[in-house]
């Protein structure tokens, strides 16, 4: 029998004691590759397409592990801001074109041309669908679906008005408007949004009347124009009296209860509101209609939003989960879930699209629609100037011209 | 070899002898104390003399001197915002402590039922401020709103009120409901204190024929003296910090009707990524406190204990 040396015994111990190790470095080479995607989807409706598309990923790419991250749309940018200061960002975010001049001045996409310009994919997605998401001929984002800017009417009260259809002009929507109101019954015409989230209609409708916002880096907004959009917008409220009183504080939520419950008649929003409507709503009450045009310009937005990347780590992982909304399956079950427009032409040719007559309208809006602007400081100005400068007319706290002359004064701001 | 070890103690032991040792075993504490408080304040203070701009790299992040603060000067936003936060900080601290004193003398009786009452009172606390917000959205909604509907069938309303969406309202809505939220936490303190007060007072005071107000007025209220100067110093310094509450419920409108100096440089520092200008009012917001707290405690004699 052999005698077991001290040293034997010792280099037999550190042997077993590296077997759990040696076992874990095989777990790791075996593990899945893991990529973090942070979006500001809200609704149940959202959470639920969302889900769909994860599972048919989970399916196609059992080695990736996806987590998604909800945050919330308002703070997105304040923990955008602060992953990439604290150098912990995720793989994937998702990118809103308005903001991305923000993003990407403080460095917090990467450049993903050379792997969008080799995508399989990439015929199905005209040129416009890429602009969101380019800066300087680089392309940080895959187009996962669109918001369409459209109106939502009340299809019985317009019959019983006998008013012929939804307004093609904004002449025609003031005039239905007024015939819709009747504070006795509280009913108005339209439930404007003044509140949260209210500033996009405000820059849209100033778009409409003629004027632009930036040219060559400089503020390019005419003076008279801005005001006739500012003061026919705000006379809504309060000269002609067709929102409801809350109508400065109103955000999302609450135009959409107003119009739900029966206590306005028309509403503007985008293509991702109709689920909720279809499910509160019989058929006969709403319908859905492209936005009026304006004086200059027929203004809707055509929102394409996208998903980019944050770093190169397990980048193709991460690539494969933004390219993946591209693909027919998956964006017909967000699109069943959600309601929101697929952003690929070949997935918009399907029958579950073309079939539906409440999707008429959006068809319409991809004829003329446009992308929101799109300039370093927009985020700031339009929150932080626009909305209460508007706010402060509808509260009878200032005129629309030194609201305007505000406005104006802000963007010099932003952007010296 | 074996002497180092008895060099060693006697190094140490050397040391424990002399005048430094104490600040040498203070070091680590002070080490995590610069580490945790002193560094980041001074790097905010340091960013408020910066050009920090986010989305703006080219204007670079060198020190630009009292830029920002001379800016604030012609800033009507600015000014609007402090006179907000005056109005927002003293007049909720006045309720919250007025409330909170009111049920903590009546928890103190200790009454049947005394724990499940304090439990139900010490809710609001509890619930987190989104929660708290929304909640209260929702029951002052100018459609659904549950408070409308009672004050309209009570007569005291004509028709349901957009109260958030009324300059002349909505601040001091959201004052109420901001004290809502945090009378719990003067309630909690006091009544602490009321727990400490030595019953022989109570009982010469009953000799003495004392009412309950004299009860009340000389012998819990100076009772509870210090408790109320450390908890209003510490519920003004969160309310002046904190802009998530009206970030809920009016965003800082209608306008800039309930515009706060926290909220105010929040939306700076997030929306426009003008860290600088928003480290600035975070620094005009430190010294109002500093300032203030100094002035408050100075005044109500608490330390002459």
């Amino acid at each position: 029998m052999s005698k077991i040396t001290r040293r034997a015994a010792l280099t037999g111990a550190a042997g077993l004691a590296s077997l759990p190790l040696a076992t874990l470095k095989f777990a790791r080479a075996a593990d899945p590759t893991k990529v973090v995607y942070w979006h500001h989807f809200t609704s149940q409706e959202e959470f639920a397409g969302l889900k769909a598309v994860m599972e048919q990923f989970a399916k196609k790419f059992p080695n990736i592990a996806l987590t998604q991250e909800n945050i919330p749309n308002p703070e997105y940018m304040t923990k955008f801001t602060a992953a990439v200061m604290a150098k912990s960002r995720p793989e994937v975010s998702m990118v809103a074109p308005e903001r991305l001049p923000d993003m990407l001045a403080m460095d917090g996409l990467i450049d993903l041309t050379a792997r969008v310009n080799a995508w399989k994919l990439k015929p199905y997605f005209p040129a416009d669908r890429w602009v969101g998401a380019t800066q300087k001929g680089k392309i940080y984002g895959v187009p996962a679906f669109t918001f369409v800017d459209w109106v939502y009417y009340r299809k019985d009260w317009f019959q019983a008005a006998g008013i012929e259809g939804p307004p093609k002009t904004l002449d025609e929507f003031v005039t239905a408007a007024k015939k819709l109101t009747d504070p006795s019954k509280n009913r108005y015409g339209f439930g404007l949004r003044g509140g949260p989230g209210g500033y996009a209609y405000i820059v849209d409708l100033m778009e409409a009347f003629g004027t632009q916002f930036v040219v060559d880096g400089k503020n390019a907004m005419d003076k008279p124009k801005a005001l006739a959009a500012v003061k026919w917008y705000s006379d809504l409220a309060t000269v002609h009296k067709v929102v409801p009183p809350s109508a400065a504080n109103d955000g999302f939520r609450q135009i959409m209860e107003g119009f739900k419950t029966g206590q306005t008649a028309m509403t503007w929003h985008h293509t991702g509101s109709l689920v909720e409507l279809v499910r509160a709503m019989k058929p006969s009450e709403f319908g859905t209609a492209a936005k009026p045009a304006g004086p200059a310009k027929r203004v809707a937005r055509l929102s394409y939003q996208y998903n980019g990347l944050m770093k190169h780590d397990n980048e193709q992982a991460a690539w494969d989960w933004i390219a993946f909304w591209g693909e027919t399956d998956p964006a017909i079950a967000f699109l069943e879930a959600t309601g929101y427009f697929p952003a690929s032409t070949e997935v918009a040719k399907d029958a579950r699209i073309t079939g539906n007559p409440l999707y008429a309208a959006a068809a319409e809006t991809t004829t003329f629609g446009t992308l929101p602007p799109a300039f370093v400081g927009y985020a700031g100005w339009s929150q932080n100037v626009v909305l209460p400068e508007f706010q402060k007319i509808l509260v009878g706290q200032q005129n629309a011209e030194k609201a305007v002359d505000n406005m104006m004064k802000g963007l010099d701001a932003a952007l010296n | 070899m074996s002497e180092s070890p008895v060099l060693k103690r006697s190094l140490a032991a050397r040391l424990s002898d002399g005048r430094a040792w104490p600040w040498l075993l203070l070091v680590p504490a002070l080490l995590l104390v610069a580490a945790v408080v002193l560094y980041p304040t001074l790097t905010g203070m340091d960013i408020s003399f910066r050009q920090m701009r986010l989305n703006r790299p080219a204007l670079g992040t060198g020190y630009i001197g009292f830029t920002h603060y001379l800016a604030m000067l012609n800033d009507t936003v600015f000014w609007v915002a402090l006179q907000n936060t005056a109005v927002w900080v003293v007049v909720t601290v006045v309720l919250e402590l007025l409330l909170g004193l009111m049920v903590a003398l009546a928890l103190d009786v200790e009454l049947p039922g005394f724990r499940t009452i304090a439990v139900i009172v010490l809710l609001p606390w509890f619930l987190p401020v989104v929660v708290a917000g929304n909640i209260w959205a929702l029951m002052l909604d100018a459609r659904l709103g549950v408070i409308n509907a009672a004050l309209v069938n009570l007569g005291i309303l004509s028709d349901f009120k957009a109260w958030f969406a009324d300059p002349a309202w909505a601040l001091p809505a959201a004052i109420l409901v901001e004290a809502w939220h945090g009378f719990p936490f003067f309630a909690l303190l006091l009544l602490a204190g009321l727990k400490g007060v030595p019953t022989e007072l109570y009982e010469a005071a009953a000799v003495d024929g004392a009412s309950l107000w004299h009860r009340i007025r000389h012998i819990q209220i100076p009772a509870l003296r210090m408790i109320i100067v450390a908890s209003v110093v510490l519920r003004a310094i969160s309310l002046m910090n904190s802009p998530e509450l009206l970030l809920i419920l009016t965003g800082g409108g209608p306008g800039y009707s309930t515009q706060v100096l926290s909220l105010y440089a929040f939306q700076k520092a997030y929306r426009e990524f003008n860290f600088g200008y928003a480290g600035a009012l975070s620094v005009v917001m430190f010294l109002l406190l500093m300032v203030g707290s100094w002035v408050y405690v100075r005044t109500s004699n608490a330390l002459k204990d």
